[in-house]
C-alpha cells in the first residue's frame, strides 16, 4: 500500500521514472489529449441532449432532439430561403461594425495619445459605457422604424464605447521608449502617430475588434428579435409563433457558427497580419 | 567658448514636483562635450544622469539653465542629437535593414542613398547576415546594435546613450563595448553616455563628468590622462594600461564618498 508514498527514497527499476501528471499547473499537455478533451465535451453535450429528449423530461414539441434540429436547419436553407435571413444579419452585423470601427479607432488613437483629447472625450464615452444599449431601443423603434437604420443604430451604440476605450487604453499601453525613440531621430507629430503609434497598437487594437464583434452578435439578436421581418433574429420569432422550436435551435446554431467562423477569421488575419510578433493572442 | 565644443550645458537644474512636494534632481550642473569626445556621465544611484541626459536630448526641459549646440541654444528634441535607450527600442514591425532605414525615411533622405546608408551600418554593427530579420529573433545585445546603427546612420551631431548595455549580461556587455570603440574608429562620432558602471566608464570614456547625488551636481571632472589620448581595443588592453588601477581606486572612492550621504 505504500509504495507510492516514499518520496525521498529513491526507487530503483523500471518504476522509478518519474511519470508526469495530469494537473500540473500551466504546464502543457498533449496536443491529441487537448483535442480529444476538446471533442468529448461536446459528445457529452449531445449524449446528455439526446438523453433528456429520449427521458421525456419535456415534450418533443418544446425539446426536440439533435436530429430534428438538424433536420429543421436543412428545411430552413433548403426550402425556406433562410439564407436570404443569415445574409442580412451577417450584413447588418459588418455595416454597423465597420461604422463603429470607423469613428472608434481614430477617436481612441487620438484620446490614447493626447490626454487633452482624452480628458475632453473620456468622461462622456465613459457614462455612455454604462447605458445598456437595449434602454435605448422603444427610442430607436420611434425614431427609425422597424427597418435596417434601427438594427443598425443599436448595433452601433451597443460596441462603440467599449471599442472606443478598449483603443484607448491599447493605445496608452504604447511604450514610451519607442515614441521618444522616434521623436529623438527627428519625427513630427503626425510622423510619431503613423510610423510609431498606429503600427504599434494595431495588433491590440485587432484584438479588440475580434472581442467587441461578438458583443455586436449578441445586439443583432436582440435587435431583430424586438422588431424585424427578416434576419436570423426574425425567423427564430416567426418559428416561435408556431412552435417550432426545431427552427429556433437551429437559428441559435447558427448564430453560434457565424460567431466562431468570424472570430476565426479575425485571429487568422491577426497571424497574418501581425507575424512579427513574439506571442500570439 | 572653445571652437571644439560641440554641446554646452550651462548651469542646468531641474525640479521635479512630486506629491510629497518638490524634488530637486539637478542643481546648477555645467559642463561641454568637445567634438569627437566620449563623454561619460558616471554617478551613484539618484544623482539625475538620466534625467540629465533626456534635458540634452530635448524629452524633459531643464527648470533652468540652457543647453547650446554648436553655440545655438536648442529647445526640444532634434534628430542631430540621436539618443540610444536602455530598452529596447526596435520597431518589431520593421526588419533590421528598416530599423536603420527609418530615421533617415522621417527625413526624407532618397530611398536610394537610404538603402546604401542602412546597409553601412547594418554591417559596421555586425549585423549583414540578419538585415532581412525580425527584431522577434534577435538577442538583447543585437537590438541593442540596431538602434545604435539606427542612430548612427541617421547622421546626428551628438549620440546620447543612457545606460545603454544596462540591460545586457556581462559577457555581452563586453563585446558591445569594443563594438562601440570599434565604430568610433571609422565614424568618429561625438558621444554622450550615462552608466552607473565604473568599469564601463573608464574603458569607454575619454573624459567622466562625475555627479553627486541628491540632488545631483557636478562633483568633478575627470580627464582619463593614463590613456594618453588613445582608446583601449579590448578590456585586456585596458587594464594593463599603466594608471587604470589609480583611476579606478579614485572613482570608487569618489562613488563611495557619495553613497552613504543619504543611504
Amino acid at each position: 500500500m505504500n509504495e507510492n508514498r516514499s518520496y525521498s527514497t529513491p526507487q530503483t527499476g523500471a518504476a522509478a521514472r518519474p511519470r508526469k501528471r495530469l494537473f500540473e499547473f500551466k504546464s502543457d499537455i498533449n496536443p491529441t489529449l487537448g483535442l480529444g478533451l476538446g471533442v468529448l465535451v461536446w459528445v457529452l453535450f449531445f449524449g446528455l441532449w439526446e438523453f433528456a429528449v429520449w427521458s421525456r423530461w419535456m415534450t418533443e414539441i418544446l425539446l426536440p432532439g439533435p436530429r430534428t434540429v438538424l433536420a429543421a436547419l436543412y428545411t430552413l436553407f433548403a426550402e425556406n430561403g433562410f439564407v436570404a435571413d443569415v445574409l442580412i444579419s451577417v450584413q447588418r452585423v459588418l455595416l454597423s461594425f465597420v461604422l463603429a470601427c470607423a469613428v472608434a479607432i481614430p477617436l481612441g488613437i487620438l484620446m490614447g495619445s493626447f490626454r487633452a483629447v482624452e480628458a475632453f472625450f473620456d468622461p462622456f464615452v465613459s457614462a455612455w459605457r454604462y447605458l445598456p444599449a437595449p434602454a435605448f431601443i422603444p427610442l430607436l423603434l420611434m425614431w427609425f422604424g422597424t427597418g435596417d437604420a434601427q438594427k443598425l443604430a443599436l448595433l452601433f451604440i451597443g460596441v462603440i464605447w467599449f471599442l472606443i476605450t478598449l483603443i484607448a487604453d491599447h493605445t496608452k499601453a504604447v511604450s514610451q521608449d519607442l515614441i521618444r525613440t522616434s521623436v529623438t531621430l527627428g519625427g513630427t507629430r503626425r510622423q510619431v502617430l503613423r510610423t510609431v503609434i498606429v503600427p504599434a497598437a494595431l495588433p491590440n487594437i485587432v484584438v479588440a475588434m475580434r472581442q467587441m464583434l461578438a458583443v455586436s452578435w449578441t445586439y443583432l439578436v436582440i435587435a431583430e428579435i424586438t422588431a424585424a421581418d427578416a434576419g436570423i433574429g426574425a425567423m427564430m420569432m416567426r418559428a416561435k409563433r408556431f412552435l417550432h422550436v426545431d427552427q429556433i435551435m437551429a437559428g441559435i446554431l447558427v448564430i453560434g457558427v457565424l460567431g466562431l467562423l468570424f472570430d476565426y477569421l479575425l485571429k487568422r488575419l491577426h497571424r497574418h497580419a501581425f507575424s512579427y510578433l513574439d506571442e500570439y493572442p | 567658448m572653445n571652437t571644439n565644443t560641440i554641446l554646452t550645458v550651462e548651469n542646468v537644474s531641474k525640479t521635479f514636483s512630486a506629491k510629497s512636494g518638490p524634488v530637486e534632481a539637478l542643481r546648477d550642473v555645467s559642463f561641454a562635450v568637445e567634438k569627437n569626445e566620449l563623454c561619460v556621465l558616471l554617478g551613484p544611484s539618484g544623482c539625475g544622469k538620466s534625467t540629465l541626459l533626456n534635458i540634452v536630448a530635448g524629452l524633459e526641459y531643464p527648470s533652468a539653465g540652457r543647453m547650446l549646440l554648436d553655440g545655438v541654444e536648442v529647445h526640444g528634441p532634434g534628430r542631430e542629437r540621436g539618443m540610444v535607450f536602455q530598452g529596447y527600442t526596435s520597431f518589431p514591425w520593421l526588419t533590421v535593414l528598416q530599423n536603420v532605414e527609418y530615421g533617415m525615411k522621417l527625413n526624407g533622405v532618397p530611398k536610394a542613398e537610404r538603402r546604401e546608408r542602412a546597409s553601412h551600418y547594418v554591417d559596421l554593427v555586425h549585423l549583414g547576415k540578419f538585415r532581412n530579420a525580425y527584431p522577434k529573433t534577435l538577442s538583447g545585445g543585437m537590438k541593442q546594435r540596431v538602434a545604435i546603427a539606427r542612430t548612427l546612420a541617421n547622421a546626428p551631431e551628438i549620440l546620447l546613450m543612457d545606460e545603454p548595455f544596462g540591460a545586457l549580461d556581462a559577457e555581452t556587455r563586453w563585446h558591445m563595448q569594443e563594438m562601440l570603440l570599434e565604430i568610433l574608429d571609422t565614424t568618429h562620432t561625438t558621444i554622450l553616455l550615462v552608466t552607473h558602471d565604473i568599469q564601463e566608464a573608464i574603458f569607454l570614456a575619454d573624459r567622466i563628468v562625475f555627479l553627486s547625488s541628491h540632488p545631483g551636481r557636478l562633483k568633478t571632472i575627470l580627464d582619463l590622462k593614463f590613456k594618453q589620448g588613445k582608446r583601449p581595443n579590448s578590456k585586456e588592453e585596458l587594464i594593463q594600461m599603466e594608471g587604470y588601477l589609480d583611476c579606478e581606486q579614485q572613482i570608487v572612492a569618489l562613488m563611495r564618498s557619495e553613497a552613504g550621504i543619504n543611504d
